[in-house]
């Protein structure tokens, strides 16, 4: 597989954690983007209906891969999630 | 060579937690007062400008103690709380729902970031909006860096008042609301059938020394939040212990009558920011009984903040009944603490 979506999961409106988290998501992505792989984000609402629907209840800021929540409650580093992109990989 | 780096910022980390706990026990074991020392005859002949910082000097000299143990197990207990386990049982049934939220409330809510959220995971999730309200009520009112200050700026019989009030208030709000009509119609509104998410949060966990990194990374998170405040209200204790006569707050903020007046003065600066502590100290200091001294920590347990975030969710008539709730609990509760402790 050489497509993960990831999604940001925090408040609206955005705290700064969520937009932390957000930027280091960001930083990941783009080292992988650089190695060809395609990476889609997108920013959730975690009050909203759709995001309790599919993961339950959440606490911000959360952080899913391929539709699995990986991180929640805690600014990654952009480290790790270059980590658990790459896991995501293979 | 990783490993060994990695095994030293551990160490060196727990290093400094245990010496903020050490501190705090070794405050103890001397018997030090980490509130302010100041009465308010000290401030008479200073000048204007000296007043706070001599508030501060006075506070800060022993108080750092108080402040960094708060702090710093507030991060800590927010980073190592076993978030999945909470989040899972939280959306069961409305039992756990309510023992959830007084438990685990007062441990999470140092963060709006985590408010909300977890009030509409709750509200849609299934144990639906008695035990949202539950925890959103008692989330602000006593968590723990609010109890923590609350026991070593004013006295720690009142931190546990709070906290028993609190639950009380908490629980009834959640209740009451639950049984009105438009509390149901929220609920009915937002129920969504979640029952099949479990399988899609699989966390994963760093190792220790990145896990206490981030949970210090959140204490200064924290205190760059809270602290300017802090310190403003601490400010504005000084001029108000330097310059309001103490008759004046003996008139008005006594009997039942100072009651109703703290619980109404206390809602507007009822921020998480745990100003109304500091600021509570000030006018006790001047002679504000103990019962309204309750009523104005307990005043209004909400933010503007939170209430608008929450709104959306939950509609305005929601929201003013959880204040009314709240208000009403605050001056029974002041009242009745008045009477018991020999102090209205």
């Amino acid at each position: 597989m050489n497509e993960i979506y990831v999604e940001v999961i925090g408040v609206n409106p955005p705290c700064k954690r969520c937009d932390a988290t957000w930027k280091n998501v960001e930083k990941a992505a783009s080292i992988l983007r650089s190695e060809g792989v395609e990476i889609s984000m997108k920013k959730l609402d975690i009050a909203s209906k759709d995001v309790v629907k599919r993961y339950g209840a959440l606490m911000s800021p959360a952080v899913a891969v391929n539709g699995t929540v990986k991180i929640m409650g805690r600014v990654p580093e952009s480290e790790e999630v270059e980590k658990l992109l790459r896991e995501a990989l293979k | 060579m990783k490993e060994t780096s990695r095994i030293i910022r551990t160490i060196l980390l727990l290093a400094f937690i245990a010496f903020v706990f050490g501190a705090l026990i070794y405050s103890r074991i001397k018997a030090y007062s980490l509130a302010p020392t100041m009465k308010p005859a000290d401030f008479h002949g200073l000048p204007l400008w000296h007043i706070p910082i001599a508030y501060l000097a006075d506070y800060f000299s022993h108080g750092w103690i108080c402040l960094l143990f708060a702090f710093v197990v507030a991060g800590l207990i927010y980073e190592l709380i076993p978030k999945q386990a909470i989040t899972r049982y939280m959306s069961g049934s409305k039992l756990t729902g309510y023992l959830l939220a007084l438990g685990i409330a007062p441990f999470l809510t140092v963060c709006s970031c985590t408010m909300v959220p977890l009030f509409a995971g709750v509200l849609y999730s299934g144990a639906g909006i008695g035990p949202a309200i539950t925890f959103l009520l008692m989330a602000p009112s006593s968590n723990i860096l609010s109890i923590l200050l609350t026991g070593d700026l004013l006295y720690w019989e009142l931190a546990y008042v709070r906290i028993a009030v609190s639950v009380v208030v908490a629980v009834t709000a959640g209740f009451i609301i639950s049984r009105t009509p438009w509390g149901k119609a929220v609920e009915r509104e937002h129920q969504v059938n979640a029952s099949n998410h479990r399988a899609s949060v699989k966390l994963v966990q760093p190792p220790l020394d990145q896990r206490l990194i981030s949970a210090l990374k959140f204490v200064a998170y924290l205190a760059k939040q809270i602290l300017p405040f802090f310190i403003a209200g601490l400010i504005a204790v000084a001029y108000v212990e330097a310059f309001l006569p103490e008759d004046i707050v003996g008139t008005y903020l006594t009997g039942v009558q100072g009651v109703l007046i703290a619980s109404v003065l206390g809602g507007p600066l009822y921020t998480p920011t745990l100003v109304e502590i500091v600021i509570g100290r000030g006018l006790w200091n001047l002679g504000m009984s103990r019962g309204a001294l309750l009523s104005w920590l307990m005043g209004q347990p909400y933010d503007v903040a939170n209430a608008m975030a929450v709104s959306r969710i939950a509609r305005w008539k929601v929201v003013i009944t959880y204040m009314v709730i709240a208000w009403a609990g605050s001056v029974i509760f002041g009242i009745l603490y008045g009477i018991f402790s020999g102090s209205l």
